[in-house]
């Protein structure tokens, strides 16, 4: 911090970068939200899985479950979760509804949800919805998420 | 403490200390539920213990943030709080409906949670780090836009320093980046991309304008260095976070489905994202080392130094270490992502907090610093919550580059309970440490009320 | 006349001092090979006694210890353990990790000391 650097050049810079930066980042959103119908799978996005993203918030999955790689790391990765499952949504359904009440002694266990059939329809397309959402590199590296 | 409304931080600060002590009871809680599964279920789920956790963090930061700015505006501004009944009203409004929230995620199951709090009518819940009802978002907006009142009233018409304005700015992008947390779309890539705009732009953005700016008032206090130094170097330092910052939000849009030019742009500005942190450790043992005196509350400039330091190894390096795309393309989403979390929030905004209440709790109090015994005390739970935190982190990085081995990098990759069976010893490891940083949080506590002689600060450190 | 020329000299002993600390810096961070080529440079310049001999050979001492302490015992883990090992990896990743990061926040200690003129350990006036 010589002297020939002054406070004022300093303040420029934050302002200036400050403003700059933000604005390239408006820019890119707005490049970004134009170009995801590419990839977003949004023309498989139903009222059904809809409803299955509000059923995947209102249970608070994403509280041990990652999804895209985000939340928490307690349970498997569920974006890919409609491939590893062989494609078919009977195998999803068929796991939610196979949860113990009262879990798996000395192990982690999912919570018995007590969906109706057409929520557990609900919450398989949603995870086939995000399953086809076309991720760069196709992350995950491998199935197994 | 030369203003009478600067005391108001005081009932912050302890709220705050009283939620960061619940906050690591449930941390201590989910480190068990990774090697005891079924610990406390089905009554306290894991996804149940994690949301406290987390949003108890969120609650008492924001309580800290508060107590800090009321503490510190007047003292800039050299005036009395602009309203402090308003602050002692938000401050009980904020405390009951964050009590009445963790409250509600313990007692009733969270579907039913947002049943009754009519998530339906505009749904927000159920996001990470963004669980709270609705109503209880809108109740954070209300106390935010009073507290932004208040404090910016106390600032424009008063004196005007740098500290307070950048303090200021934060605070503002603080609330501002609040609101897309009332944006959900059912459009999970938008979800997720403006989702961050809450998170990146508030840990990686605005808050480090609010954590620069708490750093330079104390390093000020208690080293006596000429306050245009101290306010070169905060504009520079804010300057790199929010160059690298703004566009390094792009390290979270590799894998989302957002477009490929991301993995360039993320990587390359969040390649930049430790400078900042770098220049605060560079700041802090520069000024310190420049000191114009030994200020008698060396417990505070240990927290000082101990924060610049720690933001820097969990922010910093421990960001590096995973923002790269080709890197995070295996390490996303596994315990790698953990252990940054808990360094960086712990070094950078715990730490700022802790180095906040340090300084100032003495002097609202009425004396210059905590006795010598109170002090050592402090310093003991510096140490140990420190450490602690260094051997969660170390921990939890050696169960993540296992766990990316294993499953996702191996040629047989193994499935995820597969791996996390192999991670055991990890856990347990990282169980140890984080009930040492519980005693240390404890001690810390105990430092309040230890007794002792006195400390008396030299005449001549007494003035500015 | 005389001590005009001392304090030219002072200063000239300082911004070597901070350069040969920037330089070991340097070298540990992003500028890793040419930094430390320039830091032998500056030691060539300096005469013992002086706060800049001192801060040059202390960058050479920590640049050289870190070098032994990274890539030697990082080298020793992977021969031992085995390549192909995902252990190897957790203590290795790890390891480089943390240590590379203090010898960073020493260097910045050192980087400040030469600043102010001082060696590590003397005594602030």
């Amino acid at each position: 911090m010589r002297e020939t650097f002054t406070k004022g050049m300093a303040r420029n810079i934050y302002y200036g970068g400050g403003v700059f930066f933000f604005l390239v980042l408006i820019g890119l959103t707005v490049d970004t939200v134009r170009g995801l119908p590419k990839t977003d799978n949004s023309q498989n996005l139903t009222e059904e899985v809809a409803a299955g993203k509000r059923l995947w918030e209102i249970n608070n999955c994403i509280g041990c479950h990652t999804l895209l790689g985000e939340g928490a790391y307690f349970a498997p990765e569920l974006g890919n979760v409609y491939t590893r499952f062989g494609e078919s949504t009977d195998a999803i359904k068929g796991f939610i509804m196979s949860r113990p009440k009262d879990g798996i002694p000395g192990r982690r266990s999912m919570p018995q949800f007590n969906f109706t059939p057409d929520e557990l329809e609900e919450i398989a397309q949603f995870l086939k919805y995000v399953d086809g959402i076309k991720v760069a590199r196709d992350w995950p590296p491998n199935k197994e998420g | 403490m030369k203003y009478q409304s600067q005391s108001i931080a005081k009932l912050y600060f302890i709220a705050a200390i009283g939620l960061f002590v619940g906050q690591i009871l449930f941390g201590v809680t989910l480190g068990l539920q990774y090697v005891i599964g079924d610990f406390l279920f089905p009554e306290i789920p894991f996804n149940v213990a994690r949301m406290v956790h987390t949003n108890l963090l969120i609650v008492w930061l924001l309580f800290g943030f508060m107590g800090s700015a009321y503490y510190l505006v007047p003292e800039e501004s050299e005036r009395e709080l602009y309203a402090p009944w308003l602050a002692k009203l938000m401050f009980w409004i904020f405390l009951i409906a964050g009590a009445l929230t963790i409250l509600g995620y313990l007692m009733v199951p969270y579907a039913t949670l947002a049943e009754i709090t009519m998530n339906d009518l505009l749904p927000t819940m159920g996001r990470e780090f963004l669980e709270q009802p609705t109503i209880t978002k809108i109740g954070i907006v209300i106390v935010a836009l009073a507290f932004l009142f208040n404090i910016g009233m106390t600032i424009l018409t008063g004196r005007k320093t740098v500290i307070s304005l950048v303090l200021l700015t934060g605070l503002i992008g603080l609330a501002v980046f609040f609101l897309f947390s009332f944006y959900n779309p059912d459009n999970v890539v938008m979800d997720k991309y403006f989702w961050w705009f809450v998170v990146h732009l508030w840990v990686e953005g605005v808050w480090e304008l609010i954590m620069a700016a708490m750093l330079a008032y104390v390093l000020i206090k208690v080293t006596g260095v000429d306050r245009e130094v101290i306010e070169k170097w905060l504009y520079i330092i804010i300057a790199m976070a929010l160059i690298s910052g703004l566009i390094g939000t792009g390290h979270h849009f590799f894998w989302i489905g957002a477009p490929d030019y991301w993995q360039w742009l993320g990587s390359i500005f969040s390649a930049i994202e430790p400078i900042p942190f770098f220049m605060m450790t560079l700041f802090a043992f520069n000024v310190v080392n420049k000191r114009r005196r030994d200020h008698p509350n060396k417990a505070a400039v240990l927290w000082a130094l101990g924060t610049a330091v720690m933001a820097f190894l969990g922010a910093g390096v421990w960001g590096f270490l995973h923002t790269l795309a080709p890197v995070n393309f295996y390490t996303h989403g596994t315990q790698i992502t953990a252990a940054h979390g808990h360094m960086a929030f712990y070094g950078a905004y715990v730490m700022v907090i802790l180095t906040m209440i340090s300084y100032s709790m003495p002097l609202m109090r009425g004396k210059q610093a905590g006795n010598a015994r109170a002090q050592v005390i402090e310093m003991w739970s510096f140490w140990l919550m420190t450490v602690a935190m260094v051997f969660i982190t170390l921990f939890l990085t050696g169960a993540g580059i296992l766990q990316v081995y294993l499953q996702r990098y191996s040629d047989t990759p193994l499935g995820f309970m597969a791996t996390q069976d192999k991670l055991e010893i990890f856990y347990w490891a990282r169980e140890g440490a984080g009930v040492i940083f519980l005693i240390g949080l404890f001690l810390y506590i105990y430092s309040f009320f230890a007794k002792g002689e006195d400390v008396v600060m030299p005449e001549a450190a007494v003035a500015s | 006349m005389m001590k005009s020329e001392t304090s030219k000299n002072n200063e000239q002993q300082l911004k070597n001092a901070s350069n040969a600390a920037l330089a070991s810096l340097l070298n540990l961070t992003i500028l890793p090979v040419i930094s430390f080529i320039a830091l032998l440079f500056i030691y060539k310049k300096t005469q013992p006694g002086n706060i800049d001999h001192y801060h040059a050979v202390l960058g050479i001492k920590i640049n050289i210890t870190a070098a032994l302490a990274l890539f030697l015992v990082s080298t020793l883990m992977i021969v031992l353990g085995g390549f192909h090992s995902p252990w190897t990896w957790v203590y290795v990743i790890t390891y480089f990790t943390i240590v590379h990061t203090i010898f960073i926040v020493f260097a910045i200690w050192a980087l400040v000391r030469s600043w102010s003129g001082d060696k590590l350990r003397s005594k602030h006036n």
